[in-house]
């Protein structure tokens, strides 16, 4: 059973459609990678889930129950269960108030007052390698490193069953990305935990990710393991997004597939395939509109997939 | 919960190292103890009528002379310090809790009580104070709390349009964002997390717009608007001294110099309080 | 050999501040030579703002030059005089930031601005326009001439990025200095500036100093690499050299942290545990020493120099010592 179904959820910000129809499903202790650039939706898709930001038209079911659309009173008692961390690690942090003060604030907004606020604030940052004395500091005196495990221990606290994380290692020098994704991995498989997390950084979902979905223009273009999704892309725009990583090696073999042009504006979405006007591989059946189709778990939606040989 | 005391401190450091912090502190400082301690300090009962000592030059016994009624001037300049303050401080407090709250609204509620607000912010403001307080006069009589309350009616959409705009601007934020998403209720966002980071600004215009409510006093008072006589206030002082400027001109000067006074210590306070606060403001964000 | 354009050498630079001297750069040496792209590795703390602001002399009150000299076409720089600086900056060298969205005038279109760039050029407005637009076209963007009219924020930030890099090659200067440009874009964007800026280096020959903590950027890019750690130069040379055979252990641990390295999911990521020193109060000794995996007792005591390994190849290192015979 799917601990978090999304059904062909819709947002629209004026005319301009921004989620054109998302699907996916997650299922307990899974992690699930929505990948996409700026302006596929990515944000979009994890601010409706947890009722920051409107959608239309769809479903988000929870443990089986509809919330998309409920209001903020009925939404508050399932905030314990679905909890956020945010792109910006130390913006996300309310600058008045301690770190003491903010890993325990979930207790207080739920009305948990009988808790030993303090030992649970200790036991809190212990759980994410931070030294007990940091109840004292402010976020600006804080690292990018150090403010993104204060906003890991904040999501933990209350122990909630899925975690939606926006871009978990954005700002962070690569020599301590490790650190948090060795964390989250950690916490994850010691609490059975789920997790959605949206990036545009293939690296990180690769070590992170069971299953992943590339998103464009508001709508998944392919889905799958994690695993499938590296080997055989099928997607054009997958294979794109793959082989824009160049890697830290200046004997790499460049086999860069290069995308043409920028992403379209939202307010002219192209028709027939939206991907058509920038895919190398684009062809004259592209025109038609391409249907999501799944075979061996492995979603996608395109005319003219990729054959294993090209993807090689 | 966030350390305010210390911050307090550290502020106040702050001001006292900037040497037109410390003058301004020093001048507020010296105005708030006279005001306080003004029925000790008064040599002579300011309400006192002496027609004997009438119309004296400032000599040893009477600092700046005396009125028209034999009143000891500098006694009456001591005690005007503290009604300036007793309408002053309420007014301006009064009127920074009320704008702040009221701003906080319009700029995290719903758009109809935006601009519900913002309408009341600009029918408020577009009347003229003297208009105001002749009509509030007209009905309930000339007195203190009369004046309090004009001024401080006056000037709450001064603070409530600032912290709309504050509000306004960190709204989106996303600390606010994340308390959002923890399920905070708007009241405790307000509270809480808005408040503290707002504070500060209206802090700043409330210590530059003491002088101003205090020179509104003084005009209210030289108009017969204001505190009723014989209560001494440096408008009275001025009000007084204006019709016998050519026989003393020392009531002029004692009602006049202490307004400069206080609005040159105020202004410097709160130009070097900014400076403080801002820096932190920006870092904090 | 080509001839040297600029020379960093032995720069120190610190701020003044309340708790003391904050030494943002140690001793830096290493030089770029004409045509030639040189890297700046660093991640947060390096010191790679305080070495633009230096190169450029765009200076911080409470900054200070301690020690050292910036040479450029053998002038000292950092003796130059505030005329003389301007004159450089934006003609012989020019700059692009970070983010797209605060390197332009938000109310004056892109025309205009590239038009106000070239105020030192006798041409008229219309050559001036023209030089504009074929610029534009250069870094890829469409419909040129149409689109001078327009303003910032009518471009996406890819393209404003393209046009900052325009803008910055418009005066044909000697050295360009890239400071992480594709790091507020998106990879598939990243790759296409990159690809942009290798044309148009091998076009106008130009040099340019890439500052990026994108590894995988770099070795792409760049001919030479310089890696720097909490204001100090850790180790310098080709870029083959450096990424086959790196020769200090932040270097070493840097390339094994880099996701790109790794072809399959792995259990638990290397990562280089602690934080970057207190720059105001340094430790003694080796700068990396305490989140070295292979540091020495001498390391804990003595600052190891930077010193010439092989042809080109420089690291301040005190296992090097160890290795080469004494």
């Amino acid at each position: 059973m799917s601990l978090l179904s999304v059904e062909n959820l819709k947002t629209s910000f004026g005319s301009v459609n921004v989620l054109a129809g998302v699907s996916f499903k997650v299922k307990p202790g899974e992690t699930y990678a929505l990948v996409g650039e700026s302006g596929s939706g990515k944000t979009t898709v994890i601010r409706a889930i947890a009722g920051l930001a409107p959608a239309q038209e769809g479903s988000v079911k929870f443990a089986g129950q509809e919330i998309r659309g409920l209001p903020e009173r009925a939404l508050r008692p399932l905030r314990k269960d679905i909890s956020m961390m945010f792109q910006d690690p130390v913006g996300s942090l309310s600058p008045r108030l301690t770190i003491g003060s903010l890993i325990t604030e979930p207790y207080r907004i739920q009305g948990m007052k009988e808790r030993d606020l303090d030992a649970e604030a200790r036991r809190l940052l212990q759980m994410v390698n931070l030294p007990a004395h940091f109840v004292d500091r402010y976020p600006y005196q804080l690292s990018g490193g150090q403010a993104r495990r204060v906003g890991v221990a904040r999501a933990l606290a209350l122990e909630p069953k899925l975690i939606l994380a926006d871009e978990p290692t954005a700002g962070l020098d690569v020599s301590v990305q490790g650190e948090l994704l060795n964390l989250l991995n950690d916490l994850r498989e010691r609490l059975g935990l789920a997790m959605v997390i949206i990036t545009h950084n293939l690296n990180v979902v690769r070590h992170v990710a069971d299953r992943m979905g590339i998103l464009y223009l508001g709508r998944l273009v392919e889905e799958g393991t994690t695993h499938d999704i590296f080997e055989t892309p099928r997607h054009p725009y997958t294979r794109c997004l793959l082989s824009a990583n160049p890697e830290p090696d200046p004997d790499a073999r460049l086999n860069r597939i290069a995308l043409k042009g920028e992403p379209p504006s939202l307010l002219n979405r192209p028709a027939g395939c939206e991907f058509r006007e920038r895919c190398p591989f684009a062809q004259e059946i592209c025109v038609q509109i391409p249907q999501w189709e799944v075979q061996d778990g492995h979603g996608l939606r395109c005319i003219a997939p990729l054959t294993p040989e090209v993807t090689a | 919960m966030a350390n305010s005391r210390s911050e307090l401190g550290t502020i106040i450091r702050g001001v006292a190292r900037d040497p037109l912090g410390l003058s301004g502190l020093i001048i507020v400082g010296m105005i708030v103890l006279s005001a306080l301690l003004a029925s000790w300090i008064t040599p002579y009962d300011p309400v006192a009528i002496n027609i004997k000592d009438r119309m004296q030059g400032p000599s040893l016994t009477h600092l700046l002379g005396t009125d028209q009624l034999g009143r000891d001037t500098f006694s009456r300049v001591i005690m005007g310090g503290q009604v300036a303050l007793k309408v002053a401080l309420p007014a301006v407090f009064g009127a920074m809790a009320i704008g702040l709250t009221l701003g906080m609204l319009a700029g995290y509620g719903p758009k109809w009580l935006d601009n519900f607000l913002i309408l009341i912010f600009d029918t408020i403001r577009s009347f003229p104070t003297v208009m105001f307080a002749l009509a509030v006069v007209a009905l309930v009589g000339p007195s203190l709390q009369t004046v309090v309350f004009v001024v401080m009616a006056t000037s709450i959409p001064t603070y409530g349009r600032v912290a709309r705009t504050q509000t306004l601007t960190l709204r989106n934020s996303e600390f606010i964002l994340a308390e959002r998403s923890m399920g905070a209720s708007m009241a405790r966002i307000l509270g809480v997390h808005m408040l503290p980071n707002i504070i500060g600004v209206l802090a700043v215009l409330a210590a530059m717009d003491i002088p101003t409510v205090i020179a509104l006093e003084a005009g209210l008072s030289f108009l017969g608007l204001g505190v009723k006589p014989p209560t001494p206030s440096w408008g009275a002082l001025l009000k007084d001294g204006y019709a016998l400027i050519r026989q003393t001109p020392w009531l002029v000067v004692g009602g006049g110099l202490p307004i400069i006074f206080a609005t040159l210590g105020f202004t410097f306070l709160g130009e070097s309080l900014r400076d403080v606060i801002d820096p932190k403001l920006r870092k904090n964000r | 050999m080509t001839e040297t354009l600029l020379e960093i050498d032995n720069l120190s630079v610190v701020y003044e501040t309340s708790r003391g001297d904050l030494k943002a750069l140690r001793d830096i040496t290493f030089d770029i030579r004409r045509g030639e792209i040189v890297g700046i590795v660093g991640e947060s703390g390096c010191g790679k703002s305080t070495l633009i602001s230096s190169i450029l002399r765009l200076t911080a009150p409470n900054m200070r030059f301690r020690n050292g000299e910036v040479r450029f076409k053998g002038d000292n720089l950092l003796m130059a005089s505030n005329r003389q600086m301007r004159d450089l900056r934006g003609s012989d060298i020019s700059i692009v930031f970070q983010d797209p969205m605060q390197t332009h005038n938000p109310v004056i279109s892109i025309g205009q601005q590239m038009v106000d760039i070239q105020h030192r050029s006798s041409a008229s407005v219309r050559e001036k326009r023209a030089r504009a637009a074929k610029m534009l076209g250069f870094v890829g963007i469409p419909d040129p001439e149409a689109r001078l009219n327009q303003f910032p924020h009518e471009f996406s930030g890819g393209m404003r990025q393209r046009i900052a890099i325009a803008m910055a090659l418009m005066s044909e200067p000697d050295l360009l200095i890239a400071d992480e440009p594709t790091t507020a874009l998106d990879a598939t964007l990243e790759v296409q500036i990159i690809e942009r800026l290798q044309e148009l280096q091998r076009e106008m020959h130009c040099a340019i100093l890439f500052i990026s903590h994108h590894l995988g950027v770099i070795a792409e890019l760049c001919d030479r690499v310089v890696v720097m750690y909490a204001g100090a130069v850790v180790e310098s040379g080709d870029v083959r050299e450096i990424f086959h055979n790196p020769k200090h252990p932040y270097t070493r641990r840097l390339i094994e942290c880099d996701p790109g390295h790794f072809k399959e999911r792995a259990r638990v990521l290397p990562t280089i545990p602690g934080e970057v020193p207190d720059l105001a109060d340094l430790p003694g000794g080796c700068i990396f020493r305490d989140r070295c995996d292979r540091a020495m007792p001498r390391c804990a005591s003595d600052v190891p120099p930077l010193e010439t390994l092989k042809e080109g190849h420089r690291a301040a290192c005190w296992l090097n010592h160890e290795e080469v015979p004494a």
